[in-house]
Order: C-alpha cells, then sequence, then structure tokens
C-alpha cells in the first residue's frame, strides 16, 4: 500500500478528483481500468472532456447485443429437443440430450464471439466490462446451466439492470432461468429448501461471509421455494411456496423471495459488499482499508442503490485515482486480449478454435469462470504456461491469418467476415509500413509511448532504436518494425495496466 | 550479441552466479525465480536423462484414416469411394488386406523395418464431429459428454511431475501454435511453446535480447506485480535462451525435408539430444479437414508426416536416443467413409493412430473397422483412445493410467 492515500480522509476520498491532478496518465489509467485499453484518439477525448463528462458518457447506457442467430436457433430447437429428452426411450433421450449439449455449446461460442465483437469497440468497452464485472458477481456456470439460450438470458438482465438499482437487479437475477437451474432453486421444495440460492446470495452475491448466519440463509431459503423456470422462462409456483413466518437478520414476517433482498438491503454490508468487489475487479488485489468503503457503501445506501451512480462517483474518485494503485495492475486474459485488439485497430476475429481457445488457455473463458466465486484474477493469471499464450495470441495478430491451415468451417466463417467487409483482423502491411518510413529512433519512441508508455524516456528506447537500426542492415524495416512490436507487447510492461 | 552487460545467463548455474554478484535480477527483485524455490523444497528428482520420453504428433482437422491405412481388398473400399478410393498399384502394402496411402513411402520402411505400428480403428463412444469438441474430447481424455478442466498430459505432470525436472527443464515442450488443452493441468507446471518450424533463430535471439532489456527496465511504478511478471518472464526466457542456444548449435546427419513440420521435429531431436529432462513433446501437423478435392493435399499432408517421421527417427537411431523415444500421432476424427459430393470427405468418427519407435511391437494392431455401412453411416470403433493413453502412460511413461484417466483400459500390444 502506498503512502499516498493514507493522507485521504474516507469522505476525502469519494470526492471528485480535483483538475489540477487530471492530465494524461490520470485519464490513461482511468481508460484502461473503466475499459480495455487507451487508444489515442480516446485518450485525447478524455483529456478534453475531463474524467466526469467522460464516465458519464461510459456509463450513459448499456448497449445492446441482438441475440446470436445460433442462440436463435436453440431457442427454437429446444422444446423438440425437450420432448426427445424427456418422452423419447433411453437410446433416444441419450441423443436427444446429446445433440443438445453440442448446440448449445455451438451457441454459447457464437455469443461469446458477438460479445466480444461488441465490447471490442473503445466507445463500448467500460459498459460491457462493467457487464463483464457484474456477471463475475452474479455468476452462472455453464455446465450446470446446460442451455446457452439461459446464459444469453441471465446476461440479458445483467445488462437490462445494470445501470438501475442493485435491488431490482438482485430481484431479476433470482428470476433468471440460469440462476434457478445454477443454484438449485428448481429442486426446491417447502418440505425441504434448498439453500444453495440464499447462502450465495448473502455470500457472494450481496453481504459477504460473516453479515448473516445459518439461520438466516435456512429461513430465506424457504422464502426462495416456488421459484422455478420452465422451457427457460420464470414461473412462481405457489404451492411449491413456503407461505409461513421466517425470521431473518432478526425480522419476523412471511417473507416472499422479493422481500428478502429488500431485508438484504437494509443491511449496512450490502453498500461495502459490491464497492468492495469492484476496487478488486478493477483497482487492486489487496482490500481497500474498511472506512474507504463504508464511506462509500453509506453513500450508496443513500442514493438507493444505483449502480450508475456508483460506477460514476467510484471512476471519478480521488481514491480511484491514488498514485498506489496507477500502473501495477496485471491485466486480465480478456483484458490482454480485447486491448490488443483496440491497440492495434484491428477487429475480433470469428474463430472460435483460435480465439476461445487462446482464451481458454489464458484462463478466461467469458462468462465461464472455474466456479461460483469467478476467477481469482491478479498474479493468478501469469505463469509459464499462460505467458507462452499469450505470446501466441500477439504473434497470431501481428502475422497473416494461415487461412490453409483452417478447418473448412472456420473458412466459411472468415469468407463470412471478408462478405461483410471485416478484414482487419491481422496487423496489415500498410500500417507497418507506415511506421517502417519513420527513421529507427523517432519509429522507437512511437512505438514505446504508444505501447508501453511507462517506460517512455528510459534507455529502453534506445535499445528499440538500436534494434530496430540492426534489422534494417539486415532486411526489411517492416519485419525489424513487427518484431520490435512484438517484444514490446510480450514485455512485463504491457501485462501491466 | 554485443552488450554482454544485459545478456542473461543462459544456465541455471550462471543465474545463480549472477545473483550472487548482486547484479542480476535477484538484486531488484523480492521474488526467487521459481527454480530455486522449487529446488529448495522438491524431493531430489530422480535423474531424468535416460527416462522415456513421448512425442505426441497432432494431425489437426481429422485425418481421413481410410485414405491413410488404405483396406483395399474390402470391396466395400471401392464402393465407398468411387472417385476417391486409390488405386490398387499406388499403394504400399502391409499385407494382403491393407496398404498406405502411396505417400507414405517413408513410414512405409519404418513399418517393415519394424518400427512403426498403426492401431487400427480408434475412437470412443458418442463420437461428436465438431472440431473444437472432438479435439477437446481427445486431449482431455473425457467422455463425449464430460468436460474436464485438464488435459490428459496436464494430468500426467500433476501426478508425475513433483519437482521441477532436473536443471529447471520444462515438463511438457509443445511446438505448435496454440498451447494444447492436453498440457493444462491443475498445478502450475513448467511447460514450454516453441514456434512451429526449424529455429527462428537470429530474429529471435534478438526479439529475446530486447524482451531482456525491458525485463531489466523497471517501469516508473514498479511494485510487487511488476516484479512477479519479471520472475516468471525471466524464467521463461532462461529456458528461451537455453534451448536457442541448443537448437542453434544442433548438428545432425539426418536428412530432414525443408517442412516446417520436420523442423519442428528437428528442434524435439536437438533438445532430446541436450539432454534435456523433458518428457513429453507436442507437435502440431494442420490442414487434414480436407473438405473437397482432397486426393493430392492429403497425399502431401502424409508425404510431410512421414518423412518427418522418417528424418527424426533416423537422427535418433544416429544419436543412439531412439531406445528413449515414443512417437504417437493422433487426430480429433477420421473422416465419413462415403465420400462427398466434392471428391472430398466430411467430418466422421474413428480412425488409425500411428506409433513410432525402435522399442515399439510394429505391425496392425486392433480391428480394422467394418466397412459394411451405409452410405453417410460412421464407423463404430473399436479401440478407445483411452485405451491407447492408458498402454502409453503405464507401459512407457511408468505413470499409473488410472489416476490420469479416473478407469483402468486394457493395455494394447504396441509396447
Amino acid at each position: 500500500m502506498g503512502q499516498s492515500e493514507n493522507k485521504i480522509g474516507a469522505t476525502e476520498a469519494w470526492q471528485p478528483l480535483p483538475p489540477a491532478e487530471w492530465d494524461e496518465a490520470a485519464a490513461r489509467h482511468l481508460l484502461q481500468r473503466t475499459g480495455f485499453t487507451a487508444t489515442p484518439a480516446e485518450l485525447a477525448r478524455a483529456l478534453r472532456d475531463g474524467p466526469a463528462q467522460t464516465v458519464e458518457r461510459y456509463f450513459t447506457a448499456m448497449p445492446a447485443l441482438p441475440k446470436p442467430r445460433q442462440i436463435a436457433d436453440l431457442e427454437a430447437d429446444s422444446p423438440e429437443l425437450f420432448r426427445r429428452i424427456n418422452n423419447g426411450t433411453p437410446e433416444e433421450k441419450r441423443q436427444a440430450g446429446q445433440e443438445a449439449r453440442e448446440q448449445s455449446r455451438e451457441a454459447q461460442f457464437d455469443l461469446t464471439i458477438k460479445w466480444l465483437q461488441l465490447a471490442g469497440r473503445p466507445e463500448n468497452s467500460a459498459t460491457e466490462k462493467w457487464l463483464l464485472f457484474l456477471s463475475d458477481v452474479w455468476v452462472v456456470g455453464g455446465e450446470k446451466v446446460r442451455s446457452s439460450a439461459f446464459l444469453y438470458q441471465h446476461l440479458d438482465i445483467l445488462r437490462r439492470g445494470a445501470l438501475g438499482s442493485a435491488v431490482s437487479l438482485a430481484k431479476a437475477v433470482s428470476r433468471s432461468p440460469a440462476m434457478i437451474l445454477y443454484l438449485d432453486l428448481q429442486q426446491s421444495q417447502p418440505k425441504a429448501p434448498n439453500e444453495n440460492f440464499a447462502r450465495e446470495l448473502f455470500e457472494l452475491f450481496t453481504l459477504g461471509e460473516g453479515n448473516y448466519t445459518e439461520n438466516d440463509i435456512k429461513q430465506a431459503a424457504r422464502a426462495f421455494t416456488g421459484y422455478r423456470q420452465r422451457e427457460g422462462s420464470f414461473i412462481f409456483a405457489p404451492r411449491q411456496h413456503d407461505t409461513g413466518d421466517k425470521t431473518i437478520f432478526g425480522q419476523t414476517g412471511p417473507f416472499s423471495g422479493d422481500e428478502v433482498i429488500d431485508l438484504v438491503f437494509q443491511q449496512k454490508a450490502a453498500g461495502t459488499f459490491l464497492p468492495k468487489e469492484m476496487a478488486r475487479f478493477y483497482l487492486t488485489e489487496s482490500p481497500l482499508p474498511a472506512e474507504y468503503t463504508e464511506a462509500l457503501g453509506n453513500w450508496w445506501a443513500g442514493e438507493g442503490y444505483d449502480l450508475r451512480k456508483l460506477a460514476v462517483k467510484f471512476f471519478t474518485s480521488r481514491l480511484f485515482f491514488a498514485p498506489a494503485y496507477r500502473a501495477g495492475f496485471i491485466k486480465s486474459p480478456i483484458q490482454f486480449y480485447l486491448g490488443l485488439v483496440q491497440d492495434l485497430q484491428l477487429s475480433v476475429v470469428p474463430l472460435p478454435r483460435q480465439l476461445l481457445g487462446a482464451l481458454r488457455s489464458m484462463g478466461q473463458m467469458p462468462f465461464d469462470p472455474p466456479n461460483v466465486r469467478g476467477w481469482v484474477g491478479g498474479r493468478s493469471w501469469i505463469n509459464s504456461a499462460t505467458l507462452a499464450v499469450r505470446r501466441q495470441v500477439i504473434q497470431a495478430l501481428l502475422s497473416p491469418i494461415n487461412e490453409g491451415a483452417l478447418n473448412g468451417d472456420e473458412q466459411i466463417d472468415l469468407a463470412a467476415a471478408y462478405a461483410d467487409g471485416v478484414t482487419n483482423f491481422t496487423l496489415d502491411d500498410a500500417r507497418l509500413a507506415e511506421w517502417a518510413r519513420l527513421p529507427a529512433a523517432e519509429r522507437a519512441r512511437s512505438l514505446v509511448r504508444r505501447y508501453v508508455p511507462d517506460l517512455a524516456g528510459t534507455e529502453l528506447e534506445r535499445e528499440v532504436a538500436a534494434f530496430l537500426e540492426r534489422g534494417a542492415q539486415r532486411g526489411p524495416a517492416e519485419a525489424a518494425t513487427r518484431a520490435a512490436l512484438a517484444t514490446l507487447l510480450e514485455s512485463p510492461s504491457y501485462q501491466l495496466c | 550479441m554485443k552488450n554482454p552487460a544485459h545478456l542473461l545467463p543462459s544456465t541455471r548455474r550462471e543465474f545463480l552466479q549472477y545473483g550472487a554478484k548482486g547484479v542480476g535480477l535477484l538484486a531488484f527483485s523480492r521474488f526467487a525465480p521459481g527454480f530455486l524455490v522449487e529446488s529448495a523444497y522438491a524431493q531430489a528428482p530422480a535423474p531424468e536423462k535416460d527416462r522415456t520420453i513421448l512425442v505426441l504428433v497432432q494431425l489437426a482437422g481429422g485425418n481421413d484414416g481410410l485414405n491413410t491405412v488404405v483396406p483395399f481388398a474390402d470391396p466395400n473400399y471401392r464402393r465407398l469411394r468411387p472417385t476417391l478410393g486409390l488405386p490398387e498399384d499406388q499403394l504400399l502394402k502391409l499385407d494382403d488386406s491393407f496398404a498406405l496411402n502411396g505417400g507414405c513411402i517413408a513410414m512405409h520402411q519404418l513399418f517393415k523395418d519394424g518400427k512403426l505400428g498403426i492401431v487400427q480403428n480408434v475412437g470412443y463412444p458418442n463420437p461428436n464431429r465438431s472440431h473444437f469438441r472432438s479435439t477437446e474430447i481427445w486431449e482431455t481424455a473425457s467422455a463425449s459428454n464430460e468436460f474436464l478442466p485438464t488435459g490428459w498430459l496436464g494430468r500426467y505432470f500433476d501426478n508425475a511431475c513433483g519437482g521441477t525436472p532436473e536443471g529447471g527443464d520444462p515438463c511438457g515442450v509443445s511446438i505448435s501454435n496454440e498451447v494444447p488443452q492436453s498440457f493444462l493441468s491443475e498445478h502450475q507446471h513448467p511447460t514450454f511453446s516453441l514456434a512451429a518450424g526449424r529455429n527462428n533463430g537470429r530474429q529471435r535471439s534478438e526479439n529475446l535480447a530486447l524482451l531482456e532489456q525491458m525485463v531489466h527496465t523497471p517501469g516508473v511504478h514498479d511494485d510487487d506485480n511488476a516484479g512477479y511478471l519479471r520472475h516468471t518472464m525471466m524464467d521463461a526466457l532462461v529456458t528461451e535462451k537455453k534451448f536457442q542456444k541448443v537448437l542453434g548449435n544442433y548438428q545432425t546427419k539426418a536428412n530432414y525435408p525443408g517442412t516446417p513440420f520436420a523442423g519442428s521435429l528437428r528442434n524435439v531431436a536437438a533438445l532430446i539430444a541436450a539432454g534435456t529432462a523433458t518428457r513429453v513433446y507436442y507437435v502440431s501437423l494442420g490442414g487434414f479437414d480436407t473438405h473437397n478435392n482432397q486426393v493430392n493435399t492429403h497425399a502431401n499432408l502424409l508425404k510431410q508426416l512421414s518423412e518427418g517421421l522418417a528424418a527424426f527417427q533416423a537422427d535418433l537411431e544416429e544419436k543412439k536416443l531412439d531406445g528413449q523415444v515414443l512417437t504417437m500421432t493422433f487426430s480429433e476424427f477420421g473422416r465419413r467413409p462415403s465420400e462427398n459430393e466434392s471428391r472430398g470427405t466430411d467430418h466422421g468418427t474413428a480412425a488409425p493412430l500411428f506409433v513410432l519407435g525402435s522399442k515399439i511391437k510394429s505391425g496392425l494392431h486392433g480391428t480394422a473397422p467394418n466397412l459394411d455401412v451405409a452410405r453417410n453411416q460412421d464407423l463404430t470403433y473399436t479401440t478407445d483412445f483411452r485405451a491407447v493413453y492408458s498402454t502409453v502412460l503405464d507401459q512407457w511413461l511408468g505413470c499409473k493410467s488410472s489416476a490420469i484417466l479416473g478407469a483402468d483400459y486394457k493395455p494394447l500390444g504396441f509396447i
């Protein structure tokens, strides 16, 4: 923990950053933490607009993610598949079950790529990272949910509630068919209430450990009996609902699920929980001092748990910009990949095997965290194997696609993208040639400032220039430029933001 | 390289000396490199140098088994393959019923020399025809309705690689554009990836030198995470430099063809010959998704495979290392027995795979597929791929396979 933020009092910490402290480094910090990187265009605009206006603009509204075609197909085919799974002979059931799983998986790849494409556009990056954050809190796991159509629906619930009240969002998520399946509300009955959802609601979604008792969980579980999903729609089964009195957080009444959520948000811990999660996701691996989160929590509760207001407050605050939180955060695989795409002005390639395979090997398949706790993050992203994949991703983005090595379906996907006029999946030679025309020293300086700005002005600039000069003696300046760029992107500095 | 002041030591010993003088990374990072930490607590690893080694060759895209090991005597073959059926006089006969594709001259010789084995009709129940999913099934050794987060070799590392191998060498080395899912493990193990093809030597050495420079240049915000990244990257760089040196200096009389695949195998041979403690290598050859006009494409791919493997085997024999190495191919699926309308074949199910080495039992193993299938019907596998893995794990790598595969499989006779 640095010293500077200790000088800030708990109330001051959440005051807006003083205008005098708004500079390029601060703007870069804001863009890299709210989004995936800081492109020159976004950086220039943010510098002009100031932090408040920039954050307001980023968090105005969630963009739409139209239902991907394969998700729509899956929804259309599901009734028939369910019928076969429920009514067939054992062999037919097995067959239908497998078909359903395969179709669901393919559709999930489609959904994931469509999301990466949406999130990859700089103007959407802050909201889509916010969605990723919310999905890392309100986790559902693909395996148990079975249908990726439910995952799409779950994300849609998060998307629609992402900038509204956290209370309403919690209520909406408790009705998400994916959540109902994932945390076993479907099986919950008055005689045997399943505690899984109630437990995670308190522990991992809203309050955190130590802020409820085992009895609170048991009682709350009764309130959520009757929550069901049928073929992807929420239904409330009144006869499966326990209408009796429950005592939760010291209050007694015939509480419904929604009323339990209202009770949750009367707890002090509800105000501090999400800010703590935000700090962990966006800012630092070490927990924020309690006085800060308490101050923010009190304020947030007074604002009706408005998520948009929380985001604006958090990302414009003095604490967010404190020197201790600058530049030492390890980029998640998604941030690394989408940041690269933006830094190199590329489009997300619609090839699941290559793209999603790489994200998986780096440890972060979007919307598929390892368990209900979500991703651990931080240093857990980095080891010899994941660093090797990061390097391969860089190589892949800096070299033309070897179309001969693609499978047939991949060639079709790529041809479809080309037909739509999207061709910039890898760094194009013209851009490289443009760089290559600059003298080595100038080229080195602009590459370093652009991609590893924290090393700008160090001895490294001269090293890169020398590297480029040596390269030019041997072959085309483009090749040396490409190699220098690859190396800068592989460096420790580029893995941090 | 000039500029020796910035050069990383290329061996662990040098590194330690460097560190002791206070000029290395240890001077400014509070993170000791992994090999130091690990060597402090790992049980003394047994000498690794003369242990058995597995080289896994992925034929990506789905290799057409029926035109690889051709059942020329079965009339069904001509029925299913009216235009793609290979003329008998172009085939390389293995016996009275089966022959290798004409592209496999070098492998045919290996077969005759008793060094090449063929496991026939390998697959799994309820086959999946998606490249992505079926590759995943093969790499994680799962059932087709089961999703495993780790690969079969990763689980082997978990079970067999308690400490870092001797000299801090990686447990597994992949030479492919993607880190194979086979290597994903529950615990962390040093693994290493080399770019495909022969040594990309000079350019990469220069990149490495620059990267070292970067690792040594603290940014303005140097902190714990930066230190951690530097240390992890240093570790990888030390390995890579060592490997670069090995690959750059490698001498061999073997006649490797100029293909990237052969170059990759040459690199594997170089690392093995240098006494690297790594026991698993993974090399990928792509392009097997032959949906149209496949005859020449497929024969060329098999020729690449065949000539690469033959040169690799000859190289190992010359170095007297052939007794230590088992090479095995796999592909995510075979192709449909019936050819399609574009003189190609669509995704199918079971297919043969090859095992190569001086210690293997050559010949045909398992049973051939039944070709009495309707148009567009798929083959039914007769050997489970996990039985192949279990044979390799138990009888070659000396690691109990049930711990890795979660079940016992009847060993096959190829070792």
